[in-house]
């Protein structure tokens, strides 16, 4: 009953940040990125050489682009494929000291946007251009337009911030030790692990990993070993600086994981858009949350304890930071409150509160950004487990309170 | 038991030294006073007598001498290299005026002479084309293969200039590539000519593939030692909040040796102060980690030989495997006993403190000492590997003398690990600098201070 209460409790809470009205960032991808390639492949000109196959994509504006390669790694072939019904646009690039390439008869007409009836190409071998009627296509490679470049809009200072709470938190849990929770240590390693065995999906994210005269598996190699060192420098943080053992707030989770949803739905995290146009999505998605709520949870562990000698105004400095957060975080902004919530919380409980928040951040992404069934799908799967995590913590919450007053 | 103790040291000093000197001796590039002589040679043949004792200068163009090596795997394809590819030369310049580019093995790849004040009479077209076909038959090794595609003519200076275009197919270069020649006459007198290679782009293509490979593969090595640096920021500051005794001095000492160092390696001269600052924060906190192996530095030189021992014959067995691996050494940017010392000692300095000494204090709490050794062995493995094919050879090859290198800090700690390896890059990379007893002498710089210190007197203990 109290398990069905707990899990009930969480549910409304979501499906009320779900359904309140929010002004919309941009219209959601109503396809994937393999939908946006299938459409690209269809509607362009062979452009002479074979594609290879997908290797990356990267949401852009209102639309995807796509990049394909061959085994060999000489040549890739990019495209931006428009959610609108509009022409696809394209661009191939070859290695330097590739010799003879060149576009065929068809794509280079594509390119001077001449209709097929002229048929006026004359080939000259020597320059490897095209005539096309009254168009010169000069040269070879590269070829094509060029493609939308997503602006990656920067807040340094809020970045500066944060690395500066993570190291305060890092110092803080190991000058002050509190008892490691085994269970948030388990669970942060096999998200790790889960990451690592993922990154040979994962480099599809990783698009501008992939250049040409690279051959795509050393490019993904090359990624997997970034990604590795990444993530074991986190799962040795996590046994190093790990999350502090304490009972979670239950009554408090479903809260946190609403307000993650409803910060996701007011500013969306547009990285998840492309991890969204992954296969394995789902554990891919529920092992980022892990990781970063236990990111957040130190972070926060690092507010606390700056703002411990104003005493007994700590709550109030939280909320005017925690103000300031909402006002100037931008994008950052479920990260800002994940921290500013959990900080209010006793060290033990803040991990939950992170991992609630951060939870409700993805899905809430992944409802403003996506359209498409199936990464819907997925995302309410995510938010009924982690539900069902505030539900079980309901219970364990209750069962242990019980115990104590039987004892 | 001392004194057999102390004649093994001795045995092993004296194997070490001759090991050692057999590395470097015959190896780099030779043919120096060659190319002054025939360059001097073919100045006199062209009616100009150069003054004065010319300055020789070695350059080479890598991708080039790889891709001829790639091309035709074995000695033919190093020969290539050394002679009618052009790939690695000598350029001789006489004082007086006079510049000749002379490949390794004695080819005259271009030519430039001071023009003369009277340098014969104008020429006719068809006199001239003869003149020219001629200094075509003296500048190339098989002038039948050569064929004129282009020539030019123009008044300059009070005198008719001829400039002719000869192509010479592919000829003793592997299928595909082409050989061209441009020479220029002034009056009837032949002022300069100049030789260059055009590769088939595919055999080009391996050889610049496989670099392009390696540089991406090393950006998540230097990624891993970022993270390895605000590691030890950590443990600094952790350090300094528990009072623990830090070494600042040798610290900063050797910041400086490092900062040093790495302002005369190749591509290191921006970042040299940086990695100073690195290096000697982690040495100052070095002491902190007291399960750290002691420095046995006597032991690091004899390590560090038979290191480079298994460098050079690991490069033999890739070749002998059927796959490739480079003959010709990397070219340096530029000749100089300091580049040498530094390109050797540099990384050495810079990588072996944080590589067996940083990340193993880190990291053996979690995984061990061996563990952590294992976790730095493919950082540093892709940090400067060679091209080969197939291309995980040579990073297999660089896990192979890491994994050594770990077995050395364990024994040697982290002196003997910086010892070794500096004495290891030292001898693998004497080749590609000039031959001569000078060059060896810094190639073995390592290997003194290592045979010096096996036969130091210890106190009996």
């Amino acid at each position: 009953m109290r398990l069905a209460a707990g899990g009930a409790a969480a549910v409304v809470i979501a499906a009320a940040a779900i359904w309140l009205p929010v002004p919309r960032r941009g219209a959601p991808a109503p396809w994937s990125a393999a939908a946006a390639a299938e459409r690209a492949e269809r509607e362009l000109p062979a452009l002479g050489v074979l594609w290879g196959k997908v290797r990356g994509w990267e949401r852009v504006g209102a639309g995807w682009t796509v990049s394909w390669q061959p085994t060999h790694g000489m040549w890739l072939v990019r495209a931006w494929v428009p959610d609108a019904p509009r022409a696809v646009r394209w661009r191939i690039e070859a290695a330097s000291w590739l010799p003879g390439v060149r576009l065929t008869m068809r794509a280079a007409r594509a390119l001077v946007e001449a209709d097929g009836g002229l048929a006026q190409e004359r080939d000259r071998l020597g320059r490897r251009d095209w005539l096309v009627g009254g168009a010169a296509l000069l040269g070879a490679l590269p070829a094509g337009r060029e493609l939308p470049v997503h602006p990656t809009p920067r807040r340094p200072w809020l970045e500066a911030v944060l690395v500066g709470l993570l190291v305060a938190g890092a110092a803080a849990r190991h000058l002050v030790p509190g008892t490691p929770s085994r269970g948030w240590r388990h669970a942060v390693s096999w998200s790790g692990v889960c990451l690592i065995a993922l990154t040979p999906w994962l480099a599809a994210l990783a698009r501008p990993v992939f250049r040409t005269g690279v051959r795509p598996w050393v490019a993904e190699l090359a990624f997997g070993t970034a990604a590795t060192v990444v993530l074991g420098a986190l799962l040795f943080g996590a046994r190093r600086f790990p999350a502090i053992a304490g009972s979670a707030p239950a009554a408090w989770l479903p809260a946190a994981l609403g307000a993650g949803v409803l910060m996701g739905r007011l500013e969306p995290a547009e990285w998840l858009v492309s991890v969204a146009g992954l296969t394995l999505r789902l554990p891919a998605l529920a092992a980022a949350a892990v990781i970063g709520g236990w990111v957040v949870a130190l972070a926060s562990d690092g507010l606390r304890e700056l703002l411990r000698p104003v005493g007994a105004s700590r709550r109030l400095v939280l909320a005017a930071v925690g103000v300031g957060a909402v006002a100037a975080a931008g994008p950052w902004i479920a990260v800002a409150v994940a921290i500013v919530l959990a900080a209010a919380f006793e060290r033990g409980r803040g991990t939950w509160i992170t991992t609630a928040v951060v939870s409700g951040w993805v899905v809430g992404s992944l409802l403003a950004l996506v359209e498409w069934e199936a990464a819907l799908r997925d995302a309410f799967v995510l938010l009924v487990a982690a539900s069902a995590v505030a539900a079980v913590a309901a219970l364990a919450r209750t069962g242990a309170a019980v115990e104590a007053a039987e004892s | 038991m001392f004194r057999l103790s102390y004649v093994l040291r001795v045995a092993v000093a004296v194997v070490v030294a001759i090991a050692g000197v057999a590395m470097v001796r015959g190896r780099g590039v030779g043919g120096e006073a060659r190319a002054s002589s025939v360059a001097r040679t073919t100045m006199e043949k062209l009616g100009y007598r150069p003054l004065g004792d010319p300055t020789a200068v070695f350059e080479g163009d890598q991708e080039l001498a790889w891709a001829l090596e790639r091309a035709r795997p074995g000695p033919s394809g190093v020969g290539l290299a050394r002679g009618e590819g052009g790939a690695l030369r000598w350029r001789v310049v006489f004082p007086g005026g006079g510049e000749v580019q002379v490949t390794v093995d004695g080819l005259v790849w271009s030519l430039r002479r001071p023009v003369p004040s009277a340098p014969g009479p104008d020429l006719f077209p068809s006199l001239a084309r003869a003149r020219v076909e001629a200094a075509v038959a003296a500048a190339v090794t098989d002038p039948a293969e050569w064929h004129l595609v282009r020539a030019q003519s123009w008044r300059e200076g009070g005198h008719t200039w001829e400039r002719a275009w000869y192509v010479g197919g592919a000829g003793p270069l592997p299928s595909g590539w082409r050989r061209e020649l441009e020479l220029e006459m002034a009056g009837s007198t032949v002022v300069s000519w100049r030789r260059s290679v055009h590769p088939l782009g595919t055999d080009l293509g391996v050889v610049t593939g496989r670099m392009a490979e390696l540089r991406t593969l090393r950006r998540p090595a230097m990624l891993g030692l970022a993270i390895l640096v605000i590691g030890v920021l950590v443990a600094g500051a952790e350090a300094v909040a528990y009072r623990e005794s830090l070494a600042p001095v040798r610290g900063i000492a050797y910041g400086l040796v490092t900062a040093f160092a790495g302002s005369f390696a190749a591509d290191t001269l921006t970042s040299a102060p940086v990695q100073g600052v690195v290096l000697a924060l982690v040495v100052a906190v070095l002491p902190v980690w007291t399960e750290l192996p002691t420095s046995r530095l006597h032991l690091g030189a004899a390590a560090g030989v038979a290191l480079a021992g298994v460098t050079i014959a690991g490069r033999a067995i890739i070749l002998g495997m059927g796959g490739w691996a480079p003959v010709t050494s990397p070219v340096p940017a530029d000749m100089s006993a300091g580049r040498l010392l530094a390109e050797s000692w540099a990384p050495a300095l810079v990588e072996e403190p944080l590589l067996r000494g940083a990340l193993p204090a880190l990291a053996a709490p979690v995984v061990g000492w061996w563990g952590a050794a294992l976790l730095a062995a493919p950082i540093g493995a892709l940090l400067h590997p060679v091209p080969s094919v197939p291309v995980l050879a040579s990073i297999g090859l660089e896990l192979v003398l890491q994994a050594g290198l770990a077995v050395v800090a364990r024994y040697a700690g982290i002196g003997g690990a910086v010892l070794a390896r500096g004495t290891c890059e030292a001898l693998v990379r004497r080749a590609s600098f000039p031959a001569g007893t000078e060059w060896d002498r810094f190639a073995l710089l390592g290997v003194a201070v290592g045979t010096v210190l096996l036969l130091w007197p210890r106190r009996r203990e």
